[in-house]
C-alpha cells in the first residue's frame, strides 16, 4: 500500500526521533553553507539546497579519534575507542548521489580489512532518501547509473509531490521498521503528482568504454592537457561522496596523545610520497589522473562498482574549474 | 591603448564589454607566440557549463585563438608562473593574460625574486570586475553578481602591462560589504571576535585550497605539512585549524595583493580575506607600505631599520 507523509509530519517526525535519543542529521543551514548536520528539531531541516559536503561524514567522519595513549608510572596505556557508545542515527533528506554513496563504500570498508568505525555507524544507521527535484548544470547521476529518483542505499525513500507532501517507499526492513514504528505520521494514499527532475546535460556515459580507454592510457597526452592547471588542492576529494583516502596521524607528545584518522586526497603533493623522498606521482597531472583512475576503472575491477555518484560537487568547487563530467564526455567520445 | 583617457560608470557591463577584451587578447596572444617572444601563454578557456571558464596553458597560435575573458575568468592566473608549480610551463619568456589585482600579485613575487619582469609578456585586461562564488552566470554583470573583492577595487587598470585590453568601465555605486564587515568585526568585544573566527574555523576541511591557489604560497616545505615533528596539527580539528589560518594570515602579511582568491576557493565560506585584509591595514598604519603596487626591492617585513616602529615590543 503506498503511503505519503506530510512535510509537517516529517518535521514531526525527526522532533520524535529526538526525543528517542537518536541521533539525527539531515540538511541544515550552517553560516552560510548547508550542511549535514544534527537536528535539534524538525524545523532545523532544510530541503532547499544539496549540501556543500556530502553525507558520508556521517559513516566516515572528516576526523575521528581511533585511539588515545598515555604513559603511566612508566608504561604505556592504550585505550581503544569504545564503539559501542557510537549513537542510533537517522539521516533524513540525503538526495541519491548521497544516499547511495555508503552502498558504493561498504564494499571497500568490508574488504581486506572490516574498518569497524564505519561499519559500526552503517549497521546503527537508517537513511531517509529523497527524490531529487533540484539540480543544475553539474549534476550527472544518470550518466554514472543513478537517477534523481534512484532508491539504491536509502532505507526509506521519499518523492516530493506537488501538494508539498512526500510520497513513502520503504526499500529496507530498517525503513520499514522506522514507518511502523511511527505510523500515524504515515497515511494511506498514492497523493498527488510528483513534482518534476531536472534535465540533466551530461546524462550518458558508457562507462563499459570508458573504463577500456583507461585500461590501455595509463599514459596520455590527454592527462597533462586537462590536469597541468590542477593546483593540488583537496576540495574535489573532500566533498565528494564517495573518495574514502584517509591518513593517520598521533598527534600529542609522546607521553600523552591521540591515534587521529582524517581525510586524505590525491590532489595533495605529499600523497603517496614515500618516506625515502620518493613519489611515484611525481608531479600533479599523475595525481589527478589517479582521481579518474580510481573512480572508473580501480574501484570497478575490485568490487565491480562506479566510485563516483554524479553529484557535481567537485565541479562547483574546483577552484580551477576542472570539470570531471566533461572530462568523461572527452573520453566517452574517443575513437581509440 | 589609452585607457587613462576616460572612465564611465554604468550599471551593467554587458557581454559586448569583455567580448572586445577577449579579441584583443587572442590577437596578442597569437602574434607573440607566432613571433616566438613567449613560449606559452597562460590565459583562460571557456569551460563545458555556461558561464565558465578555466586557467589554460597555452602553447599554439591555434589554441591562443580560443581564449577568452568573461566575468567567469576570476582566477589569478600568477600562481602558475610560481615554483609552486615548477614543470608546468616550459622554460623561457611566458604570456600572462592578468587583471589590475592579478598584477599585484606579479609585482609582489617580482619583489620577492620569483620571477623575472624581463622574462613576462602581460597582457593586461582593464577589469571592469568578475563574478562572485555561486552567483547568478547571466554574461552580464551587475551589482547583483559582482565579486566582493571588486566592488572596492582600486586596481582596475593593469598598471605595468606590456599591453592593456579594455577601455575603463566600472558599476556605479557599488556598497563597500567587505569595508562593512571589516567595520562590523573591529567593533566586536574580543571574545565575540574570537567567537566569530572559531565558528568559522571550524568548518574549515584542511582541502588547503586556500594555500594553492595563493601566488605567494610558494614554500616548497609548508610549515603546516611537516610532520617530523609535527609543527601545527593538520587533522582538520578547531585548534590545528585555527593555528593554520592564523599562521598563514601572518606569513602573507606584506606580501598579500588581496587577490581574494583563498576565500573565492574556500568550499566552507570562510571569509579569509577579511585576515588577510586586517594585516594589510596593519602594514599600512606601521610601515605605510602596500604590497604589490609596484615591484619594491624589499618589503617591510624582510628588512631591519634601526628607527623601525618598536612599540608593539612590550
Amino acid at each position: 500500500m503506498p503511503q505519503i507523509i506530510t512535510e509537517q509530519n516529517l518535521r514531526n517526525l525527526i522532533d520524535l526521533l529526538v526525543k528517542e535519543a537518536k541521533l539525527v542529521v539531515g540538511p541544515k543551514l550552517s553560516g552560510s553553507v548547508v550542511l549535514y548536520e544534527p537536528l535539534a528539531a524538525g524545523s532545523d531541516l532544510t530541503l532547499d539546497a544539496l549540501p556543500r559536503r556530502s553525507s558520508k561524514e556521517l559513516f566516515f567522519p572528516i576526523c575521528e579519534d581511533i585511539l588515545s595513549y598515555k604513559r603511566e608510572n612508566g608504561a604505556m596505556k592504550v585505550t581503544d575507542v569504545d564503539r559501542s557508545k557510537f549513537p542510533e542515527t537517522v539521516l533524513i533528506g540525503a538526495p541519491p548521489c548521497d544516499a547511495g554513496s555508503p552502498a558504493i563504500l561498504d564494499a571497500v570498508m568490508s574488504w581486506d580489512y572490516n574498518d569497524e568505525f564505519y561499519l559500526e555507524r552503517r549497521r546503527k544507521s537508517t537513511i531517509v532518501g529523497i527524490a531529487c527535484t533540484k539540480g543544475d548544470d553539474a549534476c550527472f547521476c544518470r550518466a554514472v547509473g543513478l537517477a534523481p529518483d534512484a532508491e539504491g542505499g536509502s532505507d526509506l525513500f521519499l518523492t516530493p509531490l506537488k501538494d508539498g507532501s512526500y510520497a513513502c517507499k520503504a526499500v529496507t526492513d530498517k525503513g520499514q521498521a522506522l514507518v511502523a514504528a511511527h505510523q500515524n505520521l504515515f497515511a494511506d494514499g498514492a497523493g498527488t503528482e510528483p513534482v518534476p527532475f531536472v534535465d540533466q546535460a551530461v546524462e550518458k556515459l558508457d562507462l563499459v568504454k570508458i573504463k577500456k580507454w583507461l585500461e590501455e592510457h595509463f599514459e596520455d597526452p590527454l592527462w597533462e592537457k586537462i590536469a597541468d592547471i590542477c593546483v593540488g588542492c583537496g576540495a574535489c576529494a573532500f566533498i565528494c561522496p564517495a573518495c574514502h583516502c584517509f591518513d593517520i596521524n598521533d598527534e600529542g607528545s609522546t607521553d600523552d596523545g591521540v591515534r587521529r584518522k582524517h581525510w586524505d586526497a590525491c590532489g595533495f603533493a605529499k600523497f603517496t610520497n614515500h618516506a625515502s623522498g620518493h613519489n611515484p606521482r611525481d608531479v600533479q597531472n599523475k595525481r589527478y589522473r589517479n582521481r579518474i583512475m580510481h573512480k572508473f576503472k580501480y574501484y570497478d575491477d575490485k568490487f565491480g562498482k562506479t566510485l563516483c555518484t554524479g553529484c557535481g560537487r567537485c565541479i562547483r568547487a574546483c577552484p580551477v574549474g576542472i570539470d570531471i563530467a566533461e572530462i568523461l564526455e572527452t573520453i566517452n567520445g574517443k575513437e581509440d | 591603448m589609452n585607457a587613462k583617457a576616460s572612465k564611465t560608470h554604468v550599471t551593467c557591463i554587458e557581454p559586448a564589454y569583455y567580448e572586445a577584451i577577449t579579441e584583443a587578447i587572442r590577437k596578442e596572444a597569437v602574434q607573440i607566440l607566432k613571433d616566438e617572444t613567449v613560449v606559452g601563454v597562460v590565459g583562460y578557456l571557456p569551460g563545458r557549463r555556461k558561464g565558465t571558464a578555466s586557467p589554460a596553458l597555452v602553447t599554439t597560435a591555434e589554441e591562443a585563438g580560443k581564449l577568452i575573458f568573461s566575468p567567469a575568468c576570476v582566477n589569478n592566473l600568477s600562481v602558475y608562473l610560481t615554483k609552486a608549480k615548477k614543470g608546468v610551463l616550459k622554460k623561457g619568456k611566458v604570456g600572462i593574460v592578468a587583471k589590475g589585482c592579478d598584477m599585484r600579485a606579479l609585482a609582489g613575487l617580482i619583489t620577492e625574486s620569483q620571477l623575472q619582469r624581463e622574462e613576462l609578456f602581460i597582457i593586461g585586461v582593464v577589469c571592469p570586475g568578475v563574478y562572485g562564488f555561486g552567483a547568478e552566470r547571466t554574461g552580464t554583470l551587475t551589482e547583483a553578481n559582482i565579486a566582493r573583492k571588486c566592488r572596492e577595487c582600486s586596481v582596475h587598470l593593469p598598471d605595468g602591462a606590456d599591453v592593456a585590453a579594455g577601455t575603463h568601465t566600472e558599476l556605479a555605486d557599488l556598497t563597500p560589504e567587505e569595508a562593512e564587515e571589516m567595520a562590523r568585526i573591529e567593533a566586536m568585544p574580543q571574545a565575540e571576535r574570537w567567537a566569530f573566527w572559531k565558528e568559522h574555523f571550524s568548518r574549515c576541511i584542511r582541502c588547503m585550497a586556500c594555500r594553492q591557489v595563493c601566488p605567494f604560497c610558494y614554500c616548497e616545505q609548508c610549515l603546516c605539512d611537516k610532520n617530523r615533528p609535527q609543527a601545527v596539527e593538520s587533522s582538520p580539528r578547531p585548534a590545528g585549524n585555527m593555528a593554520w589560518h592564523l599562521v598563514r594570515a601572518m606569513h602573507l602579511a606584506g606580501r598579500c595583493g588581496g587577490c581574494a582568491e583563498c576565500e573565492r576557493v574556500c568550499p566552507m565560506d570562510i571569509p579569509l580575506n577579511l585576515l588577510n585584509r586586517r594585516m594589510a591595514k596593519e602594514l599600512k598604519e606601521l610601515y605605510d607600505f602596500e604590497a604589490g603596487l609596484n615591484p619594491v626591492e624589499k618589503g617591510p617585513l624582510n628588512q631591519y631599520k634601526e628607527d623601525d616602529d618598536q612599540s608593539f615590543i612590550k
